[in-house]
């Protein structure tokens, strides 16, 4: 870290105020929303017999394979860049954070291993628990942070002390990033950068070790095809309620009472790109779920379309126009394109993989 | 109620002992009971076998709900889902009706009961809608299932019902929410909603009550499952917010506070706020809880609370357990065990299987 910002921090934490860099409205993450270079933005017309491999190769593997080459590479960069307005840390983080979101649908398999995407995504936080939980951390004695070194250690901390969520909010948070010493923010930066490469790395071997041949070759955990195409259709309709009711749904809450603070990583402005990219990430999952109906997967394309150029012509990063009328209602059709996408996907696309309604899901008794 | 019925109450609930096995669930007759629905549409009670092949089925009105054997004679009573009004007895060896009991006028089932001890009694969970008060109907299994009258069941929204085994008495799930069959099924009071679990003593006089803390308020109490020292098992399912971080099943013991099970795990949230059915394994050392929401089966060990097992399942629902651990159903027509992580089915059927499965021994 260099002397001038490490002795800019401790004027400013010895003064009480915060960083006027970190005060100011932050900037949209001006590249962008794209997914990592190695996914496919589109299924070409597959032959259903090439769905699973081409789902695989196309999306699956080469997204998490980004995600654990960018997370370590954000881990790199903090050993020398650890200070939160440091403009390459940033980037390193953004880059890796985009590229988390774009497997954040895959919810099965070596993710839920030992929580590992709870521990790298803790979201929504309802309770709150990420902030108190930092504050903490950047309280806490000398012998208390000197564990932090030990990865093996800081894996047994809280998941509302790890992973992207957590890191977010010291970098960007104008309270948190500078209430501890600069090497108290240091060491928790490095401790959570490098938990994160590990539990990446972990998840990437998995899936390249074992978990992908279980989908090529169903015999136990899968016993047929069918039912690896209905967990891959799974991850798609929950990546899709997900988007519509959690990113979208919670900080539009209700016309009287909006949450914009409910905003998915608003504190980086981050909340409209997570969309946009969580579409670019469906889509293609969406049409090769949909190989061998040439029309459905038309209306897929179609579908998906709309809600990205609705999203792509909005204006507002942390989707804070929630209780602006006018820029509420942009919101609120683009959630109803996600609805929209989510009813010809359960219509149209689950009766074809053999998944129908959910007679239990949808009692409700 | 007249003194005269609450004097009937009594009698069905002091009887002395546990009843004696019923000799009827042997080899060649059901071990389970569940509802369903076939591929045309229409709604049946069967009893399973241990192997899953139904033995019978006994064609319902209307979609089902729960059901609950008697504790000697080899009869069952099939519950409408509510907001149904038939309550079906049959002899559950061959699926043969025996009796339709139907709620009085201006009040519905909610899907659950049970039998008394001694299996003079049933209990059945009611709304007496206009009113919006929970009932507990009594019947005279003794006569022919005539009507002896009501008691309250302590709260709003009776669902699921069980006898204590730990005192004489019942136990009720009161969910706090109130509905009426002019609105379907439509939630009438959520502002102000307050779930319960309530446990009735032989006089039918309210014993014990438990309301979990005010920010839980939403979380309806709904399904029950007695272990053999008294535990009681409960599931719940949420009215709020959707990605709020809650407890799903909790155990309690009358005087004690509630232990909320995996509180912390962020795996609950997996559970999509809805348990559907709760069950104890037959050695007591493990509650599970399936959701067909989140479609997946979580197991607790009660000791400690923490999650132990979560193995994945499209729309789950149905659980028991037998010697050999958890047994579940879903909405995909399966009947399978759960071993470990796996899923080893037992039977694949061509139909739907309904919220609960029943275990008749």
């Amino acid at each position: 870290m260099p002397r001038c910002l490490t002795h800019l921090h401790t004027l400013a934490g010895a003064l009480g105020i915060a960083l006027a860099l970190s005060s100011t409205p932050l900037p949209a993450q001006t590249s962008p929303a794209e997914l990592p270079e190695q996914m496919q933005t589109s299924a070409p017309d597959l032959h259903p017999d090439q769905q699973v491999e081409w789902i695989l190769s196309g999306h699956i593997l080469p997204g998490f394979d980004a995600l654990a080459g960018r997370s370590a590479d954000l881990a790199e960069v903090a050993k020398t860049h650890c200070a939160p307005t440091d403009a390459r840390l940033r980037s390193a983080f953004g880059s890796a954070f985009d590229a988390w979101v774009a497997v954040s649908h895959l919810r099965f398999g070596p993710s839920e291993t030992a929580n590992r995407a709870f521990a790298l995504a803790f979201w929504p936080d309802s309770r709150n628990k990420i902030p108190g939980t930092l504050r903490r951390a950047l309280l806490a004695d000398g012998d208390t942070t000197a564990n932090w070194a030990n990865a093996e250690e800081f894996a047994k901390q809280s998941i509302a002390l790890r992973g992207f969520y957590a890191l977010e909010q010291l970098l960007y948070d104008p309270e948190l990033m500078s209430l501890a010493t600069p090497p108290q923010t240091c060491a928790l930066v490095q401790a959570i950068t490098t938990d994160m490469a590990r539990t990446t790395a972990a998840i990437s071997t998995d899936w390249h070790a074992s978990y992908a041949d279980e989908l090529r070759t169903p015999s136990d955990r899968y016993r047929t095809t069918a039912e690896v195409r209905q967990e891959l259709f799974k991850s798609l309709t929950t990546g899709l309620q997900i988007l519509g009711d959690m990113r979208l749904g919670r900080p539009l809450g209700s016309f009287d009472a909006p949450r914009p603070e409910r905003a998915e990583a608003r504190r980086s402005a981050r909340s409209l790109r997570h969309i946009r990219l969580t579409l670019a990430a469906m889509e293609p999952l969406a049409q090769a779920l949909a190989a061998g109906d040439t029309d459905l997967a038309r209306a897929v394309t179609a579908a998906f379309d709309k809600a990205r150029s609705r999203a792509d012509q909005l204006d507002d990063p942390a989707l804070a126009g929630v209780g602006d009328p006018a820029r509420r209602f942009r919101l609120e059709t683009l959630q109803q394109d996600v609805t929209n996408i989510r009813d010809l996907v359960t219509s149209q696309l689950g009766p074809r993989l053999g998944v129908t309604a959910g007679f239990n899901s949808l009692d409700g008794d | 109620m007249t003194t005269a019925s609450r004097r009937s109450f009594l009698a069905g609930l002091l009887a002395a002992g546990m009843a004696p096995q019923a000799s009827w669930a042997d080899t060649g007759n059901p071990a389970f009971l569940a509802a369903g629905k076939t591929a045309d549409d229409r709604f049946f009670l069967a009893g399973l076998d241990t192997a899953g092949d139904i033995l019978f089925r006994h064609p319902l009105p209307a979609r089902g709900h729960a059901a609950t054997a008697h504790p000697s004679r080899p009869e069952a009573v099939a519950f409408a889902r509510r907001p149904g009004t038939f309550a079906d007895v049959i002899d559950c060896r061959s699926g043969a009706p025996l009796a339709r009991l139907t709620p009085p006028v201006g009040h519905h089932f909610y899907g659950h009961g049970t039998f008394s001890e001694d299996g003079s009694r049933l209990f059945t969970t009611e709304n007496a809608y206009d009113t919006g008060d929970g009932l507990i109907g009594i019947w005279d299994a003794a006569d022919s299932y005539r009507r002896i009258g009501h008691i309250s069941s302590g709260g709003i929204g009776p669902h699921d019902m069980r006898l204590r085994r730990d005192a004489a008495g019942l136990v009720v799930a009161n969910g706090g929410i109130q509905t009426h069959p002019d609105s379907g099924r439509a939630k009438l009071n959520l502002p102000v909603m307050q779930p319960n679990l309530t446990y009735i003593g032989a006089d039918g006089q309210i014993t014990d009550q438990l309301e979990l803390p005010q920010e839980l308020r939403l979380n309806s109490i709904r399904h029950l499952a007695i272990r053999n020292d008294g535990t009681v098992g409960f599931a719940m399912q949420w009215q709020g917010d959707l990605g709020a971080d809650l407890p799903i099943i909790g155990l309690h013991r009358p005087g004690q506070p509630a232990r909320l099970m995996a509180e912390d795990d962020p795996r609950l949230r997996n559970l999509n706020g809805y348990g559907g059915s709760v069950a104890f394994s037959r050695d007591g050392r493990h509650v599970a809880v399936t959701s067909p929401r989140g479609g997946v089966l979580q197991i607790a060990d009660c000791d400690t609370g923490a999650l132990v097992q979560e193995i994945r399942l499209s729309d789950v629902c149905g659980l028991a357990s037998d010697d050999t651990g958890f047994v579940i159903t879903s909405g995909q027509g399966i009947v399978a065990a759960i071993d470990a992580d796996r899923v080893i089915p037992r039977r694949q059927h061509d139909l739907a299987w309904d919220n609960h499965l029943i275990p008749l021994s």
